[in-house]
Formats: C-alpha cells, sequence, structure tokens
C-alpha cells in the first residue's frame, strides 16, 4: 500500500517519535561495503557491479546478454542507487543501454517485482543481477513496463525477437 | 583484572575481552575469529548482534529486524516472509553464547554498533552479565562460568565421556580449581564442555575463541536440561517445543517473565537446532530419545497443546483483521512490554521518560502488573505517569487517503472521526493540538 511507503521514510522526526525510523548511513554504508567484498570474492556469471566513483551509494553494473536469447551478443549497463536506508528499501536500478524488452520501459525503468514490493532487506545486488540476467530469457509480459512489446512478445514471438536482436546489435555493442 | 567483590567471573572475561578489543583495534579492523555461517546476520551480512529470534525461528540482529518492520501494519520475516505482529525481545541466550565463542568479533560489533546508536540517539537494551546470567538459566546453583581463562583445561571433558555421574564428580573437582582461584562466590560449575575446537580446527592463533561452551549455556527455560527441538519466545527466552503446552482457550505465558506468548504460529529455531545437533552430538541424541519415551507416555496431551501454534491462521487470523478495523492503529509507536508494533487499540504513553525512543505501551500490558525493561534501554521507573493517547497517524493518513479516493470515502473517515472524538472524551482527555488538529482539518475536508 502506498501508506507504507510514504510513512516510513518520512519517520524519525520529532521527540518521542517512538518506534520510527531508526536508519543510520553508516549501518547502510557498512552493509553495501560488505556487498561489494562478496561480489568481488564471487561474481554472478556474466555480470559485473562496482560503484561508479568515490560514492558508494552509485554503482555501475554491466551484464552481457545471455546465449541462446536474442539479447545475445550485447553489452547491458544499470544504474544502481542505494537509498541511505538501505537494505531496508530496495535499491533503483535502471537500464543505461537501450533495449527492446517489454518489462524495460524507454527510460530504462525495469518492471520487476523484487525491486518493487517483493523487495526483501536478505536480497543483495548479486541476487538482483541473477534476477535481471533470467529476465533476458524469460520475460514476463503479464507485468509489462512496455505493454506493446509484450502484446508482440505474446502475438508474433518471431518478430519480437527480430527486434530485440536488431537493437542488441545497434544499441549495445 | 576484577576486584574481589565481583561475584562472578564474567566480569573478568569482560575485562579480558576488552583488553583483546583494544589490541585488535591496533592491528586491524576485522576480527580474526572465524565465523559460523549460521551465526551471520542475513541483512547485515556481519555477525549476529543481540539476536532476535522470530516466531518462524530466523533470527537476524535486533537493529536490522527493527529497521525491517513495518510500523504501518504487519511486519513480515524478511526470510520467509512470514507476518508477524511483536517485536520479539532479544534473545539472551544467543546473546551470552555468541559472546562467549566470538569474544573477539563480538565486542568489535559492540563497538561499532554503540557509535551508530549513538548517531541515532537511540539505544539497544543493555545487559548486565552477572543479572542475565542467572537470568537465563532457571538453576543459580548450574551456573555456569565462563570467565577465568585457567579454569576450562581442569573441566573440559568431551561431550562422549558426560553422564551424570561424571558431573557429579566433575563438580567437586571444579569446585576445588575454584577454590584455588580464592573465588568464593562462584557455585558449583558444572561445565559439561565440549571445546568449540572442531570449529577452529588448524588455528594455533585463535586460542582465545576455545572457551567451552557448556550445555548450562543451552538450557530450556522449563526442564533445565540441554534444549532439544529450541523455540523462541517473543520475550526471547528458549524453550524445547517439548516443553511447551498451550491450553486452546489459554495465552500461553513464560514461566520465567510471564510475557504473554501472542496468538500465532512458533516454530523451531533451526540454526539453533543444528548448533546444537553438531556441538552436543551425544547429549542432543540423549535427550532426543528422552522425549521420545516422553511422548509416548503422554501423546495426546502434547498434540493437543501444539494444535493452536500449528494452525494459528486458521482462526485467530480472521479474527485480529475484523477486531482491528473498529480499533484504532497507532502507526509508528510500539509496545515496549509485549513489543506491538504498531500498537492497536489504547496507547498509554510514559509522560516522565525523555529519551528520544519514548515509552509507550498497549492497552493490554498497561492493565497487567508485569515489569520489564524498555525495548531502547529507556529508563523507565515504577512511578513514572502514564496518559492515554489517541492515534494521531490515524487521522492524518486516513484524511490524506479520503483526499484522494471518492466522497463515499471521506464520508466515512469522517464518522470514525466522530466516534473517536467521543471515545476522548469519555476518558477526560485534556484538550491538545491534536484534538485542534483535528477539528481543523475535519473543516477542511467538509
Amino acid at each position: 500500500m502506498s501508506i507504507s511507503g510514504g510513512g516510513g521514510g518520512g519517520g524519525g522526526v520529532g521527540r518521542g517519535m517512538s518506534w520510527c525510523s531508526t536508519t543510520s548511513v553508516s549501518s547502510s554504508g557498512k552493509r553495501i561495503q560488505k556487498e561489494m567484498s562478496e561480489f568481488g570474492a564471487d561474481p554472478p556469471e556474466d555480470c559485473s557491479a562496482g560503484p561508479k566513483g568515490d560514492n558508494l551509494y552509485q554503482w555501475i553494473a554491466a551484464i552481457i546478454g545471455p546465449s541462446g536469447s536474442p539479447y545475445e551478443g550485447g553489452i547491458f549497463f544499470l544504474d544502481i542507487t542505494f537509498p541511505s536506508d538501505y537494505p531496508f528499501q530496495p535499491p533503483k536500478v535502471m537500464f543505461k543501454t537501450r533495449i527492446y524488452h517489454c518489462n524495460v520501459d524507454l527510460e530504462g525503468n525495469i518492471s520487476l517485482d523484487i525491486l518493487k514490493d517483493s523487495w526483501r532487506p536478505t536480497l543483495t545486488i548479486s541476487k538482483v543481477l541473477v534476477a535481471i540476467q533470467s529476465m533476458f530469457t524469460e520475460p514476463d509480459p503479464y507485468n509489462p513496463a512496455v505493454p506493446n512489446v509484450a502484446h508482440s512478445y505474446l502475438e508474433d514471438r518471431a518478430k519480437h525477437d527480430e527486434i530485440a536482436s536488431e537493437w542488441t546489435m545497434r544499441f549495445a555493442r | 583484572m576484577d576486584s574481589p567483590s565481583q561475584p562472578v567471573n564474567d566480569a573478568a572475561a569482560a575485562a579480558a575481552a576488552e583488553d583483546e578489543v583494544r589490541t585488535v583495534d591496533l592491528v586491524s579492523v576485522d576480527p580474526v575469529e572465524e565465523i559460523d555461517e549460521a551465526f551471520l546476520c542475513c541483512i547485515c551480512l556481519d555477525l549476529l548482534y543481540k539476536p532476535i529470534v522470530l516466531a518462524c525461528g530466523h533470527i537476524s540482529c535486533f537493529w536490522c529486524i527493527h529497521r525491517a518492520m513495518n510500523g504501518m501494519g504487519k511486519s513480515y520475516c524478511p526470510i520467509c516472509r512470514c507476518p508477524y505482529r511483536h517485536f520479539p525481545s532479544i534473545c539472551q541466550l544467543l546473546h551470552f553464547l555468541l559472546l562467549k565463542m566470538y569474544p573477539l568479533a563480538y565486542r568489535v560489533r559492540e563497538k561499532q554498533m554503540l557509535e551508530e546508536e549513538k548517531e541515532i540517539g537511540f539505544f539497544s537494551p543493555e545487559f548486565e552479565e552477572n543479572l542475565t546470567s542467572s537470568d537465563v538459566l532457571v538453576s543459580p546453583s548450574t551456573s555456569s562460568i565462563s570467565g577465568s581463562q585457567d579454569v576450562p583445561a581442569s573441566c573440559t571433558f568431551s561431550a562422549a565421556i558426560c553422564c551424570p555421574d561424571i558431573m557429579e564428580s566433575l563438580d567437586n573437582a571444579s569446585t576445588s580449581t575454584l577454590g584455588q582461584n580464592g573465588d568464593e562466590n562462584i557455585e558449583a560449575d558444572r561445565c559439561m564442555a565440549t571445546e568449540v575446537k572442531h570449529n577452529f580446527t588448524n588455528d594455533g592463533h585463535k586460542h582465545k575463541s576455545s572457551v567451552p561452551i557448556c550445555t548450562t549455556d543451552l538450557q530450556c527455560i522449563a526442564c533445565s536440561e540441554l534444549l532439544f527441538r529450541p523455540v523462541v519466545l517473543n520475550c526471547g527466552h528458549v524453550y524445547c517445543k517439548s516443553c511447551i503446552f498451550m491450553q486452546v482457550d489459554e495465552q500461553f505465558r513464560c514461566q520465567l517473565c510471564e510475557s504473554p506468548q501472542p496468538k500465532g504460529l512458533l516454530k523451531v529455531c533451526l540454526e539453533l537446532d543444528h548448533f546444537l545437533e553438531e556441538h552436543f552430538s551425544n547429549e542432543y541424541a540423549i535427550r532426543r530419545e528422552a522425549i521420545r519415551l516422553q511422548h509416548i507416555d503422554s501423546h495426546q496431551s502434547a498434540m493437543q497443546g501444539w494444535n493452536c501454534f500449528e494452525n494459528p491462521f486458521s482462526s485467530t487470523k480472521s479474527n485480529l483483521q475484523h477486531s482491528d478495523l473498529g480499533r484504532s492503529i497507532h502507526y509508528g509507536f510500539g509496545c515496549d512490554y509485549c513489543g506491538m508494533f504498531p500498537i492497536v487499540g489504547e496507547r498509554h504513553k510514559c509522560k516522565d521518560c525523555n529519551e528520544l525512543a519514548g515509552f509507550d505501551l498497549c492497552g493490554e500490558c498497561y492493565n497487567s502488573c508485569s515489569k520489564r525493561p524498555g525495548r531502547f534501554n529507556q529508563q523507565h521507573r515504577p512511578e513514572h505517569k502514564f496518559e492515554l493517547v489517541r492515534a494521531k497517524g490515524f487521522h492524518r493518513i486516513m484524511l490524506r487517503l479520503a483526499s484522494e479516493s471518492s466522497e463515499d470515502g471521506s464520508i466515512l473517515v469522517l464518522s470514525d472521526d466522530a466516534s473517536e472524538d467521543l471515545e476522548d472524551g469519555q476518558v477526560g482527555h485534556s484538550i491538545t493540538d491534536d484534538v485542534l488538529e483535528n477539528s481543523e482539518s475535519t473543516n477542511s475536508t467538509t
């Protein structure tokens, strides 16, 4: 529900605001650092990720299009922004590379349940990237970000794959 | 070292550990102990600190659980998404177990978290080690000694040879060793210890970590024996699953602190169970056999007792939701006794606690005479005065919702407001900002 999102973020103000948001910046920073070292030690296949510069909360990631999918041969870049109350709020993940996919809109926003309502603090960036990777081979046309693409995926798969592979060649190489 | 007036050697351990932390800080930030994966928090990915066990049996740190909770309604276990409404108390048994197993890493964590707590202005509960060791263990006569570093050598036996007969002789042996240490206040030490050696196999330098974990560190509140299939109650106390008998129509209360256990499922803490099975394989097998026999005797009653834990949502869930509908919800406020978060129904606020976290009780806890410390280390005292507070956020949020939704919605909300005002008047609440604000907002919507 929308209440939970809005209210949770705005908590922690004023005296006697009992039990409300007690997030600390250092705890999210520590967790991101842990993830970074764990990611470095054991990265998922065909993925890479790391901070953009000095800012620990701004990452860039790259996923190689899986072979056998229309995205084969492409390298897709993603921007990851961690909220200050990470991991209690999901990271914001956006495609920087254009992609023809029913779950990714023109601006790069991803419609993926684990990045929204199904987020759990036990999920990590490495798991999120694996989920995005599996989105390449198994799009979810029933929860689309771009209904047109979803429609073409369901109605004319061959044409969908052709366009997707064309876009991969044009934008992701 | 400790002064002779210190009753239990734990103080010595604390002092020693502090020294160690200091040296660790000088050498490197990373603690040297290798931590069992079972004791890593899945939220902060670090060693569990002040662990809390949810009713579904999953463990996480105090702060991690608190931050993962939803102050607006039901919360969900971050691991299994099992719903719950009460913020459990810290499991002191696990807290002291971890402190004993990983003294260096745990102290480092403590230091880190204390800094964080200072930053946010909220504090987690502190435990006085001397008090709580007798609090966790039922009978003080079996209290374990984690402190003196030279004792373990004399009382470390492998789990294989431990049986009640040996315990008796061990008793005498260890008291005599302790006598030499000149500490008379220490009760008999029944340290049926297994060294945590297999945890630290190829290590020469990890010597300090091998303080033995005793079965007395892992006792059931009810039967005072080694835990078997442990369950952790909302109050943080640990029982064997087979030691909990629930009456269908009565609320189960912890035998030690008398806190009521919220209705709902209660599952075995599997991480702790695996730990017991691994480290005390023999005792654990004996316990398993004993409980199996016991169950054959009283099979019927045990089964009945468990039914209401196992099928919690068949009847209680719907009841809860229906009863919630007519009651006000205090978004963002939790009960410091039972942990209900957010408080549903009456909320009593302490007028004398000036901590940032405040001190609030739900109606039920206010009317009961239980005395428990606050969840955020508030210095609440029995003579403090309470006031009844009306749900604040309820109006704001409902009004906001109403203004966004159709006309029907807003009419419904207004009638709710009216009834709340009436309730307030009956209680004799003085006119506060809330009331003014409420009338203002009522005007604005009409």
